[in-house]
């Protein structure tokens, strides 16, 4: 008997199975907010990493 | 989208062996990184399946450090090669991952002599968007190692800029797990721009995702690339 066989006796697994893991369709995106924003921020420290540039506010006067 | 049980029971086993490899990059313990070909019953045959999944990955604190590879878990490595070879409608990560594990096992492995005699193409990505390319080069994660030549590699050097595009955009979206990948071939490019900050980007990617031990895990491997390591 192939290994594959017993495995999939065993465990249910089949090549579909492997191939689907191996293959994935992209993760939605979740986004972050502001306080995941203000951690990257602290961990970069002063330099390197980028952020997203403050949303533009009207000035005033 | 909900996974079926075995899918998730396939997983679970990946995510295992991860650690085990995460552990044994952070300086723990080798010998468990994949668990003996020895293993009998339906943990052995899962530990199989989940090797073939994560691919060259199962070896790699061998591949890295330069130690010498447990026979069994050489004999297990080889025996996941065999089992699962990509079937002929296969997708190109399918034949990309088995690819790399021939070449793995030819290294690790001097009896095994077979494997595909060519490299799959790369034709799939030669129009790729930079959102595709950095999503399927992040799938392909393990075949990120210094010093492997391979047609995957010299089309990911020829586009620095757009998987540093694409990690940026895995990190605004939270995909920890093509971040961590992404981030893994930015440290074998030339190319990158410093304003990415690859560095302080996996430390982020690490802190927010690393629970998921591949997420760790490809974290780990390009840390120890940028620190050269050598394959």
């Amino acid at each position: 008997m192939r290994p594959e066989e017993t495995v999939r006796e065993v465990t249910g697994i089949q090549s579909a199975d492997i191939e689907a893991a191996l293959d994935p369709v992209e993760a939605d995106g979740v986004y972050r907010d502001s306080r995941q924003c203000a951690a990257l921020a602290l961990l970069s420290g002063s330099t390197k990493l980028l952020l997203s540039p403050p949303t533009p506010r009207p000035k005033k006067g | 989208m909900e996974q079926s049980g075995t899918s998730t029971l396939l997983q679970g086993a990946v995510q295992d062996i991860a650690s085990g490899v995460v552990s044994a990059l952070r300086g723990g313990d080798h010998a468990r990184a994949v668990p003996p070909a020895g293993t009998d019953g339906e943990a052995g045959e899962l530990a199989l399946a989940a090797v073939r999944v994560l691919g060259s990955d199962a070896l790699l604190p061998d591949l890295l450090l330069r130690t010498p590879t447990d026979p069994a878990q050489v004999a297990l490595f080889r025996k996941a090669v065999e089992a699962y070879p990509p079937r002929a409608d296969a997708a190109p990560t399918v034949r990309w991952s088995h690819w790399g594990m021939a070449r793995t096992l030819r290294r690790v492995d001097p009896s095994y002599t077979a494997g595909p005699p060519d490299e799959p193409g790369t034709g799939w990505l030669d129009d790729a968007t930079w959102q595709f390319l950095t999503h399927q080069l992040a799938v392909l994660a393990p075949l990120a190692l210094p010093g492997e030549d391979c047609a995957l590699g010299r089309l990911a050097g020829r586009r620095p800029v757009d998987v540093a595009r694409g990690f940026v955009r895995a990190v605004r979206r939270r995909d920890w797990r093509q971040a961590a990948g992404a981030g893994r071939w930015l440290t074998l490019l030339s190319g990158v721009p410093d304003t990415v900050g690859l560095e302080a980007g996996l430390d982020f990617v690490e802190l927010m995702g690393g629970q998921d031990p591949l997420v760790a895990l490809h974290v780990q491997a390009a840390r120890r690339m940028r620190a050269g390591a050598l394959v």
